[in-house]
């Protein structure tokens, strides 16, 4: 291959290495919330009191609604990459970005409204069932935090070199991450507040 | 990257929306032959959603959806030594 034919390619085929790695991270990340996951599961499966001990203190319905916060957070994301990449729109990909970062403090103001709860009922780190549940929590809202970080960067630290309907891949990127933070919390929310 | 045909991104997120509703509302039936199946199909469609479409395993290199079921392959070793664990603490 000359060396000009190289120059041509290697920034599609960079962009893609960039998407891969974010594929790799992911499955990595799979790997992590699936050990969480477990250790709820056999916290469940080895305590027999965990309804009358734990469940009765989580709000199911607050839970419902920031899950719904979260779900419509994806949606938005998916509008960002659309304005962006179909449209070249910079005021709707803004737009989008933006309700992204308020929704991912709305679901963190519910989390720790929640977790404010518990503690007034007495559920705490030290407690058999608190310590698996705020460990994995609080890695899933450090998750989200760390998206909100992301997309504020995306939004107010990205202007020098804007993106354009060719050049959107860090948009995606960001995309794919928040959209796998939303798949961990809809299996949270099954596992831990509704079975 | 960009779809031909894109699905229709506001159904899809109707859809995710209504499933958590119902997902909600059959988390307070009693019968748990009925509600464990249903919160378990549910939440798996839910994340198939997610994953085909608003992440575009459906329409992107099919390298990227081995990635993603590796983690759940690697993570086959882990359930294994939870099963065999557990009946001892029990």
């Amino acid at each position: 291959m000359s060396e000009m034919h190289m120059q041509e390619t290697a920034p599609v085929a960079q962009q893609e290495n960039t998407k891969l790695g974010i594929w790799v991270f992911l499955g990595g990340e799979v790997v992590f919330f699936i050990s969480l996951i477990l250790l709820i599961a056999f916290t469940r499966l080895t305590h027999t009191d965990y309804d009358a001990q734990f469940r009765e203190h989580l709000s199911i319905p607050i839970i419902a609604l920031n899950t719904f916060v979260l779900v419509t957070s994806s949606y938005f994301v998916v509008r960002a990459l659309e304005a962006i990449s179909y449209k070249g729109d910079q005021k709707g990909l803004r737009n989008n970005m933006l309700m992204i970062i308020v929704l991912g403090l709305i679901f963190l103001g519910g989390q720790a409204f929640e977790w404010s709860e518990l503690f007034a009922a007495g559920v705490d780190l030290g407690n058999t069932y608190g310590s698996p549940f705020f460990t994995v929590t609080g890695l899933h809202g450090t998750h989200v935090f760390v998206g909100i970080l992301w997309a504020v960067y995306l939004l107010f630290g990205h202007r020098r070199m804007p993106f354009t309907k060719e050049n959107h891949l860090g948009i995606e990127n960001f995309g794919l991450y928040w959209h796998f933070v939303d798949i961990v919390w809809i299996i949270l929310f099954t596992i831990i507040y509704l079975i | 990257m960009e779809v031909k045909n894109r699905p229709n991104y506001l159904l899809i997120f109707i859809a995710l929306a209504v499933f958590t509703l119902v997902e909600t509302l059959v988390s307070y039936v009693q019968q748990e032959a009925v509600k464990l199946p249903t919160l378990i199909v549910l939440a798996v469609v839910k994340v198939l959603l997610v994953l085909l479409y608003f992440m575009h395993l459906k329409f992107d290199s099919k390298v990227f959806g081995y990635l993603f079921m590796a983690g759940c392959v690697l993570s086959i070793p882990l359930i294994l030594v939870l099963m065999i664990v557990m009946p001892m603490i029990v």
